[in-house]
Order: structure tokens, then sequence, then C-alpha cells
């Protein structure tokens, strides 16, 4: 494990030639086959996303593609329901959750851990009470609230509650308290406003919290299913999650292959983003756990 | 002096300021909401609340329903944390040891991949696995020779089958979790128990489980509070069915609150799960501090 961690591409390639532990060999065979039993499962959409209309049902399953044609994938993007309306409608949703959170948890970082204000001890430690409140505790009055505020049945419903992340301040704080205090200090002795400390100097350290915190908070947002389910009842403002509900029941017959084709493209984004940044996302996966 | 001093309080409060009001408009007050809504009682569409007192609970404690809900959400949580925190445990023990490089990132990569992907998402693929006649697992039973089993359609194994999607789900994240843990256990210790000749087992059960046992105490918790807001999953694969089988808490009050259209007994079914929650959470407290007392 450290040695992985600390090695080049090079020497990654090179440690897979290292002596191989042969009383390690049978853990190795059980969890192989195990791994492939994980993948079988996606395997299998994909397989079935690339089967030919009148072999959907087909049996025995195949976890291969034997061919590979997209039929079933135009037949998404033709389907009575818009298909790519509720992909960029999760785009969307996710994208500005993603640039809210991070605006102003680091903003919220800085004066937690730079600036000095009466009450801060007190601001900061009723926000982590909000670390423990889950989700679907306050459906009900946020319901209401959106009702109220009539942005029920609007993409703002969903953006709105995912804003508030105490989680994000919590661990963009953390952060920063163990980063040194020197340069901002020196900025401000030279006249610079605190906007500019900001922006110049203490936001630019902050590139690998961020960077955790954007993919939590973006595959977060791209998963949910429970806020557009109750929020949302316009087709052409669905989100993927709830969308796939709907169009699976409206695809009818062909409904595997289509499902399994609609299905593909919406875990796509989630894929790159984890083969992009494994390491990293495992990384902070740990810490945060280890922390709690 | 002063005036440097006041200039830092007015730019502290400005930049925390839009965080927040963000927390105080989306969660404390739906929070604070919520525990009043639970003593009213609310017409949806024309927005009157009526005192109620206790009447919500009353209501929710009488209903045989919200009980059975419950002890759905208890089963599922019993079969779930052992299957999660259990096999976790094990893959992670297994994944302890000195393994190529390339292996590594492979098993990382198949044990992790389903936690990021949500279960709204892979529920679908699920469901036609799980199909009774057409399902890709019940070809393979049906090969074997045994009678095709009704994964969703049984109300015996309608649990058991979601309790399987869940731990394929999330069985990585606790794995990784533990497996941090157990690469902490110091070296030092490792070497006097080989030193000793202690076999693998006796170092397992003596060294390494009393050193992660914190660690497996959050998994349990994290895994326990997971389990009590059940509701993706179950929604699309089960619907709450066959029955009631395997409705959940979470289920009742948006069914309560969004379909009968009782805000109130759905609040009050929400706050119920929230002090059950804080149990959780002061119990994994209490147990972690007198662990590290002992």
């Amino acid at each position: 494990m450290v040695t992985f961690q600390n090695s080049t591409t090079s020497m990654r390639v090179l440690s897979a030639f290292r002596v191989i532990h042969w009383r390690n060999v049978p853990v190795m065979i059980v969890l192989g086959i195990g791994a492939i039993f994980m993948l079988l499962p996606f395997m299998w959409m994909f397989a079935a996303s690339m089967r030919p209309i009148n072999e959907v049902y087909s049996l025995p399953p195949s976890f291969f593609p034997k061919e590979i044609q997209f039929e079933s994938y135009r037949n998404v993007f033709d389907s009575p329901l818009p298909f790519f309306k509720m992909y960029s409608n999760s785009f969307v949703v996710a994208a500005v959750t993603t640039f809210g959170v991070i605006l102003t948890s680091t903003m919220a970082a800085f004066a937690f851990s730079r600036l000095r204000f009466p009450g801060s001890t007190l601001l900061f430690a009723s926000m982590l009470l909000g670390l423990m409140v889950p989700p679907a505790l306050i459906l009900i009055p946020l319901f209401f609230g959106m009702a109220e505020a009539g942005v029920l049945n609007s993409l703002w419903s969903l953006i709105l509650p995912g804003l508030a992340s105490p989680l994000a301040i919590f661990m963009m704080r953390q952060f920063m308290e163990g980063q040194p205090r020197v340069y901002e200090e020196a900025a401000f002795v030279d006249g610079a406003s605190y906007w500019t400390i900001f922006r110049r100097i203490s936001l630019p350290q902050m590139g690998p919290p961020i960077a955790a915190m954007s993919i939590i908070v973006f595959t977060t947002s791209w998963n949910n299913f429970l806020l557009p389910s109750v929020f949302i009842h316009k087709v052409e403002l669905m989100t993927l999650p709830v969308g796939l509900v709907a169009m699976n029941s409206a695809f009818g017959a062909q409904s595997l292959s289509a499902t399994m084709a609609a299905v593909t493209m919406s875990v796509l984004p989630l894929f790159i983003v984890f083969l992009v940044a494994q390491r990293f996302i495992v990384e902070s996966v740990t810490s945060a756990g280890i922390k709690g | 002096m002063a005036n440097l001093k006041r200039r830092e309080a007015i730019a502290g409060i400005s930049f925390l300021a839009p965080a927040y009001l963000l927390f105080v408009a989306f969660l404390l007050l739906p929070l604070l909401a919520g525990l009043l809504l639970s003593i009213f009682q609310a017409d949806r569409l024309n927005l009157e609340f009526t005192y109620v007192g206790w009447e919500n609970f009353d209501w929710i404690f009488n209903d045989r329903r919200f009980w059975k809900t419950f002890s759905n959400t208890f089963y599922f949580i019993a079969l779930a944390v052992t299957g999660n925190v259990g096999l976790g445990l094990l893959l992670a023990l297994a994944l302890d040891r000195d393994i190529p490089g390339v292996m590594l990132y492979f098993f990382r990569l198949a044990y992790f991949l389903p936690v990021l992907v949500s279960l709204a998402f892979v529920s679908f693929i699920w469901q036609f696995l799980y199909s009774f006649d057409l399902g890709a697992i019940n070809y393979y039973v049906k090969a074997l020779g045994f009678a095709p089993i009704g994964w969703l359609k049984d109300k015996d194994v309608a649990m058991f089958s979601i309790v399987i999607m869940d731990v394929w789900k999330n069985v990585g994240f606790f794995m990784i979790i533990i497996l941090a843990s157990l690469q902490s256990v110091p070296k030092s210790l490792m070497e006097a128990a080989r030193i000793d000749g202690a076999s693998s087992f006796t170092t397992v059960m003596r060294i390494k489980l009393p050193f992660i046992a914190p660690v497996l105490l959050f998994c349990v918790a994290y895994a326990t509070i997971g389990g009590l807001q059940v509701y993706d999953s179950i929604k699309i694969l089960t619907n709450g069915g066959p029955g009631d089988a395997t409705r959940s808490v979470v289920m009742y009050m948006v069914n309560e609150a969004f379909s009968a259209g009782e805000l109130g007994t759905g609040a009050a079914a929400a706050l119920t799960l929230l002090v059950v929650i804080s149990i959780v959470i002061a119990l994994q407290l209490g147990l972690a501090r007198w662990w590290r007392r002992r």
C-alpha cells in the first residue's frame, strides 16, 4: 500500500512483478473471484444495452456484448420522454450545487480560521449540529417551505437544499487550520483587502480539499433520489434518478435494453470521475471515516 | 486599533454570511419547523394549522403499519449491518497483506465502484437480475436444478434480495475504512507477535481486532444510521411490497406526508426516527469512550 502510493507509473508496473508471496495466492484468488462478481451487474448492464431489440429477454444472460450496436441508445433519445433534457437537468443541478457549495464553504472556512469576530465559536458549533441531520427528516418542512416560496417544480428546489453543506465547511476549515498563516498576515500588512487575501492567497492553497469536496458534492447531487422524487412532478424538470423510473415504465416491451442504455449513460460520468480520481476518492473517504 | 478590529469582525461576518444563511434556511429552520409540525395538524392545500398536541404521535403509535415498517427497518438493519461490516472486515483482512500494486488497483476498483453509483441507478440493474421468469439469477438457479426463487415476489425472500443488493453496493466503503485502520496497527506489535510465534488467526483475534474495535464500532453505527433511512432501493425494487413486507420507516413517512397529505403525522414519524438515530449516536460515542478507558 505504501509503496503503491509513493510510486510513479513505471514503478507501479514494476511492483506487479515483485516477488509474489505464494502463501497469499489462495486469498488473492478468492478476492479475484469476488471482484469479478462485484463487476458482473455492470457488465450485464452494458451487454444488455447492446442487445438487439428482438433478443433482449433471451437467455442465457450475456455479460459481454456480442456486437456493438447503438439501436437501444437511439431508442432512448427517440422515446416520448426527454432523456437529453433530464441529463442536462442533472448536470445543471449538480454543477450549480457544487460551485455554490465550494464558494460558500471556502469563504466560511476563511472566516472561521483566519478572522476574529464575535460569536464565531458558537456559530461554528451550531453548524456541527447540522452534520447529524439526515435529509429524510427535514424533507416535509423543506417541501412546505419550497411550496411557500413558489420554487416547487423548479430546479431551484433541488439546488437550494444542496447548498447547505456543514460537511464541506467542516472539512474546509479543518484543512485551513493546518495551513500556515504567514502569507495572509504579510498580505494584510501590505494593505491587501480581505477579499484579495481570500482570492489570491487562501483559495489557491485549498486545491486538494476543493477537488475532493467537489467530487463528493457532485456525485451526491447526481445520485440524489429522495428530493426530486418528492419535489419534481413535471417530466421536463426531472433529474436522471427519477427520470429513469418514469422512462422505465414508458418503454414498455423493449424496456430492458433501452432502460439499460439509459442507466449506462447515467452512470458513465460517475465511472469517468472514479477512473480519473480513484486514489484521491479512496483517500478522502478513508480520512473522513477515520476522523468520524 | 479598535477600527481595525471592527473591520475584521465585519469581514468575518460577511464571509460567513452566505454559508450560514443557507444553513439556517435549508437545515436549521426545517429542523425546527419539523419539530413544531409534529404537534400540529396541517392542511396541505390551504395551509391551515390546528394545534393537536400529542395526537399525531398517538396516531402513529397506534398505527400497526408504523410498527410494521419499524420492525421491517430493524430487520433490514440487522441483516445489512452484519453483511456490510462483517464482509467488509473479511475483505479488509484479506487485503491487508503483500499484494502486487496492479492487483490491489483492480481489487479497489471492483469493490469500490458500486459505492460511487447511486442505489437509484443500480436498482434498475438488480430489478432485472432478480426478475422471476427472465432474470439472470434465476436462470442459473434453474440451471443448477433448483426451483426458481421469487426474489422480489416472495415476502420471505424480498428483504434478503434488498440486503444482497445493499451489501454489494456498500461493502466496498466499509472495506476501505477498515483496511485503512488495519494498516495503522503498529508494526512493532505485529513483529512481537511474529517473534512469539503467534498464528495469523491469533494475531487477528488478539491484536488486530482489539486495535480496530473503535473503527468497527463507528462502522456499525454508521451503517445503522444509514439503514434507518433506507428508501431508494426499496422504493425502486419492491415499492414496499409484497404487501408491506419490505416497507421502511422513511417510506411510511413519505407516504403519510405526501400521499395521504398528513404532514403532521409524517413529521411525528420523522421525529421518532430522529430520536432513534440520536440514541444510536449516543450509544456509539458512549461505547467508544468506555472502550478507550478500559
